[in-house]
């Protein structure tokens, strides 16, 4: 190191150089376990034939891609990719927007089973319980994506920093 | 004050097997002990127990005044550097150095300023990003030494930290090994079964045979005057050539030759007249010139020396000569012995001229 690190904002960034963001990489891991809770709960239900449609084919499809993408995010933002931070809030969104796909539709439509203890498809706990789930995943996406994005900015300058530094004692020692 | 205290150690194993006997050792501040000797000779042992991995069976060891022979090893404020580095391999350089702080739980910000400027000192800050399975053997050794050197420990200790890298790598490593010594004057205490290594690094060598403590001195000392024939033959390389000679009227008589004493020599070993005593002489006493014959068996051209082995009559012997001979099996070459060890033949110890 050739400059002396003094403050602790300075430290702090250039420590950034070398540790990863582990931060980040685990509020994803997170959000997979939370949309685990979710999708186990749907797929656990027992409300006839309403969800052997296309669109649970498609939910469980999606699921596969959802917590393929995540995992990916999270190695990428560990070592500071920006694209993996942004594809983490995008994920995020998306994960947002699906609460008003299967559950919402769910907890509108009539129970097809006779003598069902609720009368909609989802019954009001298991709405609030999918729900929360899919918001704190959601949650936990984006808090990532912006951590990630603020961490791998910061890095980003402050390397570019001691890249200039570099250069101008390389340029005073070439004088 | 002495840093580090062993105060009669001893080991023996659950089999009753004793690997060390009345180990007795003061080590100074900032002072590099080397312990060496044969395999199986006890050095690792005392070091494992020193570093709390063995427990002592019975004995003291103080460690800056403190007496810590029951304490666990993390207790004991000693970093170790293994033969095999022990490094965590799914980590890089920089969390395998601040990883010992992390669990101790320090601020961050300090342990990036003690693994940077440890870094610094090992010559790692370009390698901090690295795993160790992309480092050389020697950057890999030299990660285990910032492992230590981070933790600021009361004594290092080195378990053959150099026996997994080739010779070249080796002798660079010892350099960096002793200038990081000098800069962090810091107690060591090293393992090795190398002389070399020993002669190099030490202040101070423990060479130990069969658990026993055979002489400890400087480097000087056990080379020049050897305690007894175990050192004799141990230190020094090539080691040191053993006649079986008679003291009979001032002369050192063996079947094969007779070998005028000195005066002083002579004044100290009229006493075993008649009796039968071990005559050391390193090959580089051998000297090209004088009565005895070498009947040349082979030659080894070193560069600046030249090894020569052959028989004096039946006896084995080694020279060691200045300059660049090309000596053929079975020349014949006038030698004489500059400077002479003598041994109890009965007790193995030096008699001193």
């Amino acid at each position: 190191m050739a400059q002396i690190l003094k403050s602790d904002a300075e430290l702090k960034k250039d420590r950034l150089r070398f540790t990863k963001n582990k931060l980040s990489a685990n509020l994803i891991l997170l959000a997979i376990a939370a949309n685990a809770l979710y999708f186990v709960s749907i797929y656990g239900s027992d409300v006839g034939s309403y969800y052997y449609s296309l669109f649970i084919g498609a939910s469980i499809v999606y699921n596969l891609v959802f917590m393929l993408t995540a995992f990916l995010s999270s190695e990428g933002v560990k070592s500071y990719k920006l694209g993996y931070a942004v594809i983490s809030i995008i994920l995020g969104i998306l994960q947002t927007a699906r609460i008003f796909y299967i559950p919402m539709k769910a907890f509108k439509a009539e129970n097809p089973v006779v003598g069902a203890e609720t009368p909609t498809v989802m019954g009001e706990g298991q709405f609030r319980y999918v729900t929360a789930c899919l918001g704190i995943s959601a949650v936990l996406l984006a808090c990532a994506g912006f951590v990630g994005i603020a961490k791998t900015t910061a890095l980003n300058k402050y390397q570019s920093e001691l890249d200039g530094l570099k250069g101008t004692e390389r340029e005073g020692t070439d004088k | 004050m002495s840093d580090l205290r062993l105060q009669h150690l001893e080991k023996i194993y659950d089999n009753k097997v004793q690997a060390v006997y009345d180990f007795n050792l003061d080590v100074g501040h900032g002072e590099l002990i080397v312990l060496v000797g044969p395999s199986g000779c006890g050095k690792s042992t005392t070091l494992r127990m020193v570093a709390g991995l063995e427990d002592i069976t019975r004995g003291k060891l103080i460690i800056d005044g403190r007496d810590v022979t029951q304490m666990p090893p993390k207790d004991r404020d000693i970093a170790m550097v293994f033969q095999n580095y022990a490094l965590y391999g799914h980590m890089t350089v920089y969390e395998n150095m601040a990883f010992s702080l992390m669990l101790r739980k320090e601020n961050k910000n300090e342990i990036h300023q003690k693994v940077l400027a440890a870094a610094e000192i090992l010559d790692l800050t370009s390698q901090l990003n690295k795993k160790p399975g992309q480092l050389s053997g020697g950057q890999r050794q030299r990660v285990a030494m910032g492992r230590a050197i981070v933790r600021k420990p009361k004594v290092f200790l080195f378990d053959e930290p150099l026996s997994n890298l080739d010779a070249k790598l080796r002798s660079a490593t010892r350099r960096e090994i002793l200038l990081l010594h000098k800069r962090l004057n810091a107690t060591m205490l090293y393992v090795t079964h190398d002389q070399t290594e020993a002669l190099t690094l030490a202040d101070r060598i423990v060479c130990m045979s069969m658990g026993h403590v055979q002489q400890i001195g400087t480097p000087l000392e056990l080379y020049d005057h050897p305690a007894n024939l175990f050192v004799a033959g141990f230190i020094g390389l090539p080691p040191m050539n053993l006649f079986e000679v008679e003291i009979r009227y001032a002369q050192a008589v063996s079947p094969d030759f007779e070998i005028d004493l000195s005066y002083e020599e002579y004044n100290v070993l009229k006493e075993y007249e008649g009796k039968t005593l071990v005559m050391g002489v390193r090959p580089e006493n051998v000297v090209q010139g004088g009565e005895l014959v070498v009947n040349v068996v082979s030659n080894e051209n070193l560069g600046q020396n030249t090894l020569v082995n052959g028989f004096v009559g039946k006896h084995k012997i080694t020279c060691k000569f200045r300059d660049w001979f090309k000596y053929k099996y079975g020349d014949r070459v006038n030698v004489s012995f500059k400077k002479r060890h003598f041994f109890d033949k009965e007790t193995t110890n030096a008699i001193r001229i």
